[in-house]
């Protein structure tokens, strides 16, 4: 059995009187790439940020690999201990708009990490050379286009060596010829084993992307499998009835 | 006397009015100052609605902004010997109000009146930060601290930059209001001159010129950091 990057159980979260999380378990192995799926306002966002802290859950226990807490006990400590072992690729990049892509990479290698300014910069170049950017080293994030945005933030995240990353709609933002990049850049970074839980609506790459699939429908997880098995043969009749629409909206564009 | 408009006396006086423009600058220059950090504070404790400092923020916000600023100057110009009385009755001190120049007191009354108004533009700045960013850089595992003062404060403050720079330019023009508490900045400097001649006019036309020159050169000094700005981003 593999190292477990990610534990949760019973997690709870409501804004007001939305219940939005209702209890959700989920488990992401090291090495794993996991494709969170569901309709919108299913609560994929929201539990995916329950795990850096950006929200905090109502109730329920979270591990990231070594450090476990519960939600009734989290402050500014348990948000920093959390927030130092991921990293987040957001939907709108994330890029801080006053810092040139290199400086994006190395601003929390050297802030959070404590990493001197030689070796963050070297580690910075490494990364963005990774993700095919370091010509643009020293321009400015107004200056690239969405799909290099995206892959500054992805290269930001790699160079954290976080436990896992956390991707929320990563593509959702993107003008469509631009996508393609951006995924390429995910499938790479999958296949080097980085730990990943991916939230999209990006079927097709879910399933060449991800080992797990899981599905989340009115606050919970209620399907978890192979992407094979998935798209396939799902077993729960709300899956199916996703998967249809999907299937149907596809058939439409032909 | 006799006549109507003494030309040679308006360009006689220049150089006494002229000595008026460090008292000018000194006080602009402190008032922004220290008007930046007290703004800065004002603006982080409304923010995050830092319990009784952001109700005190607000009162103090209110009064500053709801007040003549003349009447703010003649009240810390005429509170302070009041305040140094008693604090000499209380201690017995012998502490003498004549020891510390009226200049300080402008110091106090333009930084206090600065800070308000920079309050409610530095919080409108901080507020116009994409909020992303702020959860970009909790993301990576900053201290809302580091956040603050790497990420969200130097956006912050290239939004503010045509507002201060507005806002300093109007402070520097009301520092005029000083020669109320006998400072002898450029207004101060131009009664006295006027007073020697009883020529009012051509005192008050050197100071209009002083003043339009001095904002002059600010407004250009201000266009070149601008340019400077965008070219960097």
């Amino acid at each position: 059995m593999s190292n477990v990057m990610i534990e949760m159980n019973n997690i709870h979260k409501k804004f007001g009187n939305n219940h939005v999380l209702k209890g959700v378990d989920l488990t992401v192995n090291e090495g794993e790439t996991v494709a969170l799926l569901g309709s919108s306002g299913s609560g994929k966002s929201t539990l995916l940020r329950c795990i850096n802290l950006l929200e905090t859950p109502d109730a329920g226990d979270v591990r990231i690999n070594d450090y476990s807490f519960t939600a009734s006990k989290i402050n500014k400590h348990v948000k920093l201990e959390a927030r130092r072992r991921t990293a987040m690729v957001f939907q709108n990049f994330g890029l801080f708009a006053n810092k040139t892509a290199l400086e994006n990479v190395t601003e929390a290698l050297i802030t959070v990490r404590k990493k001197s300014k030689s070796e963050a910069i070297e580690i910075g170049r490494k990364y963005l050379d990774k993700v095919g950017l370091l010509e643009q080293a020293n321009q400015y994030p107004s200056t690239l286009s969405g799909g290099q945005k995206q892959r500054v933030a992805i290269s930001r995240a790699l160079a954290l060596d976080p436990k896992i990353i956390l991707f929320d709609e990563p593509t959702s933002a993107l003008d469509p010829e631009l996508v393609g990049e951006v995924q390429r850049v995910i499938r790479k970074v999958a296949e080097e084993k980085v730990t990943m839980l991916i939230v999209t609506h990006e079927m097709d790459f879910a399933r060449d992307v991800a080992d797990k699939v899981a599905f989340m429908s009115e606050g919970q997880i209620i399907e978890t499998a192979t992407p094979s098995e998935f798209f396939t043969n799902p077993k729960n009749e709300r899956t199916q009835k996703f998967l249809e629409r999907y299937l149907q909206r596809f058939s439409y564009s032909i | 006397m006799g006549k109507i408009f003494d030309f040679q006396f308006m360009i006689e006086i220049i150089p006494s009015i002229l000595k008026g423009i460090p008292f000018t600058i000194m006080i602009a220059v402190v008032g922004f100052a220290v008007g930046i950090v007290i703004g800065l504070f004002g603006a982080l404790f409304k923010i995050y609605k830092v319990p009784v400092l952001n109700k005190l923020t607000g009162l103090y916000v209110s009064f500053v902004r709801g007040t003549p600023l003349v009447v703010q100057i003649l009240l810390i110009y005429y509170a302070f010997p009041i305040l140094i009385k008693l604090i000499n009755f209380k201690f017995g001190t012998k502490i003498d109000i004549s020891w510390i120049p009226a200049v300080v007191f402008m110091f106090i009354a333009y930084s206090l009146n600065a800070g308000a108004y920079l309050t409610e533009s530095i919080r409108a700045s901080i507020l116009a930060v994409d909020k992303g960013q702020m959860e970009a850089a909790e993301s990576v595992g900053m201290t809302m601290w580091q956040a603050m003062i790497r990420i969200v404060l130097p956006q912050a403050a290239k939004i503010s930059l045509p507002v201060f720079a507005n806002f300093f330019i109007g402070l520097l023009k009301d520092t005029s209001l000083a020669f109320t508490a006998a400072v002898p900045e450029i207004m101060g400097q131009a009664k006295i001159q006027a007073g020697r001649a009883s020529r009012f006019f051509e005192a008050y036309i050197d100071a209009a010129l002083i003043y339009w020159g001095l904002c002059i050169i600010l407004e250009r000094i201000v266009a070149f950091i601008e340019k400077r700005n965008k070219e960097s981003a």
